[in-house]
């Protein structure tokens, strides 16, 4: 079915149910909004998309009227909608005034100035005086948290934010309180937001109401040079926008991408920029004398080269950290594979992946975009809230839809859906994959079931047995389901996981993985270790083995180096990086590597050189042609190449024996989950603030809705 | 003050007329610390209805030289003169000239005319230091 219209003289038939604001666009007639935003649910009330339906005796809110309640005209007719007529202008002009009545003149010092909605929508539908002498409202400041400045004098009462905490961050913090004048959002206790989302509210609100706290005045929207990049905090790729000034970035902002992040990020992927310019590395050190001094480039490739030559191939080890580009990566692999050595890894420790199996085996098959379209997920050891935050909101997303039901085998964490917990460790899953839960009957019921494995499953010592048992249920799920739908999903902790998988980036014949390596370093087997920005695990204790430390941030790999390269952080270098679905996409570098510090590939290719292995590319261009013919899937920017063999069989014939150990929490601490962010003062008032928030029992930010009832239920409260 | 100067200029100090025209139509009354001298008028009521009230500035003619309890008489706010009794607030500071225009003026933080280390400049960042 569909719906004929006439608006503003052109004739256009638009679908059933949607609104008459939609309409209009679709006509390419633009209508100002304040409380209409596509992914949330409509309010109406603003009153700035009036437009004007003949027939109807008062102008009529397009937002919140769908072209159904229309009333037909008598003759047949369709109805005629006019968005430029003098009647709609000065019901605009209306609305503007009265919005402009309590909100204070103060663009020049307002932070949201030159990006500000109601700024935008003044010069249009804003009258040249105002006619009221009365004073102005003023409304008490609120304590919003570290992230969250607010004016709240400036507040038009869109409620953009308190539908966007309820809806998509899914947790009960914000609320409108009071009616007319006395209206007033609010955190009702005052305290701070502390879901991983919240920062996005300010984005959302179109006025200076809410805005962002760590870099408030610090810079004006068209002094900012902006680089469409993409985020490494997490394993979902979160298309940003780094908005910088001279050397330095000033924020970063989302991007919208329908099948990735939609327009949302994290308050981590946002926030983190202060750690950007804190704890760099900018020079190289040598370690002499016990302690690090500095020197130069030659200096430090010359003990380098000197150290690598002098050592057996068997006994170098080569680990790349979690937010490495995929460029890098090649370049690294590349010449240890010339160097005969075999001793590399990319994976955390006792992580069950193999590049060897079909590639789908370490994939987020479903794609994010899929969860929208699945009606069981079954989370494996996994915690998506602190893990993928975003591919958490859109689970949130389907859950809310209804017709979705969720089961947990792991801890059981608060998330922001209800869902059904199976167990804490293997048993559960064995009893799901020999159909003797419930669940198992759900599953296979379901047109479009999903099971999400976690790093909780795949990152232990069982880990392939683990994730053979996942496979089987999967196996079992997807019987007689349409044949494209893919159930079985990895999901994945780290941005440079993915990528380095694609590259082979894994130990070779006879050679050892990460936790081999760092076995073998403890018994002085291994020599000299070389480490890609790879920080998260136990270093070495010293005088064991040579390190050799190339990142951005000092943390521990650079405190326990014996020589550190400066690498580039991830907004200083262009880079390829696969997120967990395997889509590919690609960072543009947003500002220069401080001091000496080079991009990552340049100095691998400069090392190279220096021990008599070139490789053999001098730009980006080569390197990128040489890593396309070795992973042609890398090519594929921005898509997904789509999995073809079904990873359960390849995964099934792993199967062993598994441990009675419940699945761990990999994510101890949200918000600290890499160097970047622990150089972070915004990441550590956080990770503080969160701390703080779980010990009182009256602050119950990561709350679910059962929780939250509880507390309210409590007799002590 | 040479006499020199007191002939041939006006700008800076006074001039030998105001010290003939003070001497012939009033008298001293007082000296502050600083040497500026006060006169009141001997005879005779000036435009406000009272005795004139003058100063004679020791050097440079500068109002703001006239520390606050001779500026109260000066301005016709009391009518006693301040003696020895005159006993200062304790949140008084001493007198100081308006020093505006010379080479002790005021000069705000961050002003380029004023000293001071550089301070963080946007751009910079901080680098990681072993140890």
């Amino acid at each position: 079915m569909s719906k004929k219209l006439i608006i503003d003289d052109t004739e256009i038939e638009v679908e059933d149910g949607i609104t008459l604001l939609q309409a209009c666009e679709q006509a390419g007639a633009e209508i100002p909004r304040f409380c209409y935003h596509e992914r949330l649910s409509i309010a109406g009330n603003c009153r700035m998309c009036l437009v004007e339906v003949k027939g109807a005796p008062k102008p009529i809110a397009s937002c919140a009227q769908t072209v159904n309640e229309l009333r037909p005209n008598p003759d047949g007719s369709p109805n005629v909608i006019l968005t430029k007529s003098a009647l709609v202008k000065k019901a605009r002009e209306g609305v503007m005034e009265f919005l402009l009545i309590n909100h204070p003149l103060d663009c020049p010092i307002c932070d949201q100035g030159g990006e500000c909605d109601l700024q935008d929508q003044a010069m249009a539908y804003g009258v040249g005086g105002s006619r009221y002498v009365e004073n102005k409202r003023a409304v008490e400041e609120k304590y919003l948290g570290p992230l969250i400045r607010t004016f709240m004098t400036r507040c038009i009462h869109c409620t953009r934010c308190v539908r966007f905490m309820t809806e998509v961050a899914g947790v009960d913090e914000l609320g409108l309180i009071g009616r007319g004048e006395d209206a007033e959002i609010t955190t009702y206790l005052e305290h701070g937001m502390l879901s991983e989302l919240s920062a996005n509210v300010n984005d959302l609100c179109p006025v200076g109401a809410l805005t962002h706290r760590p870099w408030s005045n610090t810079a004006r929207p068209w002094e900012l040079r902006k680089t469409e990049t993409i985020d490494v905090m997490d394993a979902v790729g979160s298309n940003i926008r780094v908005d910088s000034r001279g050397p330095e970035v000033m924020r970063i902002l989302p991007r919208n991408n329908d099948s990735v992040n939609e327009e949302w990020i994290s308050d981590k992927t946002r926030h983190v920029w202060d750690g950007l310019k804190t704890q760099r590395l900018d020079q190289p050190y040598v370690r002499r004398g016990g302690k690090l001094r500095p020197a130069t480039w030659e200096e430090a490739l010359g003990v380098v080269t000197q150290k690598l030559a002098q050592t057996e191939a068997s006994r170098i080890g080569v680990i790349a950290g979690d937010l490495c580009g995929a460029e890098e990566m090649f370049a690294l692999k590349s010449l240890m594979d010339r160097m005969g050595v075999a001793n590399v890894d990319c994976r955390a420790a006792h992580e069950a992946f193999d590049p060897s199996l079909p590639r789908s085996s370490y994939l987020f098959n479903t794609t994010i975009e899929g969860i929208d379209d699945a009606d069981a997920i079954l989370l494996v050891g996994t915690n998506p809230r602190l893990e993928a935050p975003i591919l958490n909101a859109r689970i949130r997303k389907r859950y809310l839809k209804g017709g979705c039901e969720i089961a947990l085998v792991g801890a059981q964490v608060p998330l922001t859906y209800r869902y059904e917990h199976l167990g804490t460790g293997p048993a559960a899953l064995s009893e799901l994959a020999d159909g003797k839960h419930a669940f198992a009957e759900i599953l296979s019921k379901a047109k479009a079931p999903m099971v999400i494995v976690g790093a909780g499953a795949y990152r232990r010592f069982d880990g392939e047995a683990v994730m053979a048992l996942a496979a089987r249920i999967a196996r079992a799920a997807g019987k007689d389901k349409a044949a494209d739908w893919r159930v079985f999903n990895v999901l994945h902790t780290a941005a440079a996981r993915v990528a380095g998988l694609d590259l082979g980036f894994v130990p070779g014949k006879g050679g050892l993985d990460t936790a081999g390596m760092l076995e073998f370093a403890k018994h002085d087997g291994l020599e000299v270790l070389y480490l890609l920005g790879a920080d998260e695990f136990d270093m070495p204790p010293p005088d064991d083995v040579f390190v050799i430390y190339q990142g951005s941030h000092g943390d521990a790999g650079a405190h326990r180096a014996d020589v550190i390269l400066p690498g580039s952080a991830y907004t200083e270098k262009s880079a390829t990086y696969a997120n967990t679905e395997g889509r590919v996409q690609l960072g543009l570098k947003a500002v220069f590597a401080p001091g000496e510090a080079k991009e990552d590939w340049a100095i691998l290719r400069a090392l190279s050189a220096q021990l008599g292995h070139t490789l053999p590319f001098d730009n980006l261009t080569e390197l990128r042609a040489a890593m396309y013919k070795q992973a042609p899937q890398l090519q594929r920017i921005d898509d997904v190449t789509p999995a073809t063999e079904d990873p359960c069989s390849a995964l099934i014939a792993r199967e062993g024996k598994v441990s009675d150990t419940p699945f761990a929490e990999v994510i101890s601490d949200f918000y600290l989950t890499n160097p970047i962010a622990r150089a972070s003062r915004v990441m550590a008032q956080l990770s503080a603030l969160k701390a703080a928030a779980a010990t009182d029992a009256r602050v119950t930010p990561f709350g679910t809705d059962e929780a939250s009832v509880q507390y309210q239920m409590s007799p002590e409260a | 003050m040479s006499i020199l100067s007191e002939i041939f200029s006006w700008w800076g100090g006074n001039t030998w007329g105001t010290r003939f025209t003070i001497w012939k139509i009033a008298s001293q009354v007082g000296e502050d610390e600083f040497g500026n001298r006060y006169y009141l008028q001997r005879s005779g009521v000036g435009p406000l209805g009272k005795p004139r009230r003058f100063v004679v500035y020791k050097d440079l003619a500068d109002a703001s030289k006239v520390p606050a309890e001779w500026h109260g008489w000066l301005h016709y706010t009391v009518d006693d003169l301040p003696d020895e009794n005159y006993k200062p607030r304790a949140w008084q500071k001493p007198h100081k000239m308006n020093m505006t225009g010379t080479g002790k003026a005021y000069r705000p933080k961050g002003s380029i005319l004023r000293p001071q280390k550089r301070e963080r400049a946007t751009g910079d960042y901080k680098a990681w230091k072993p140890e």
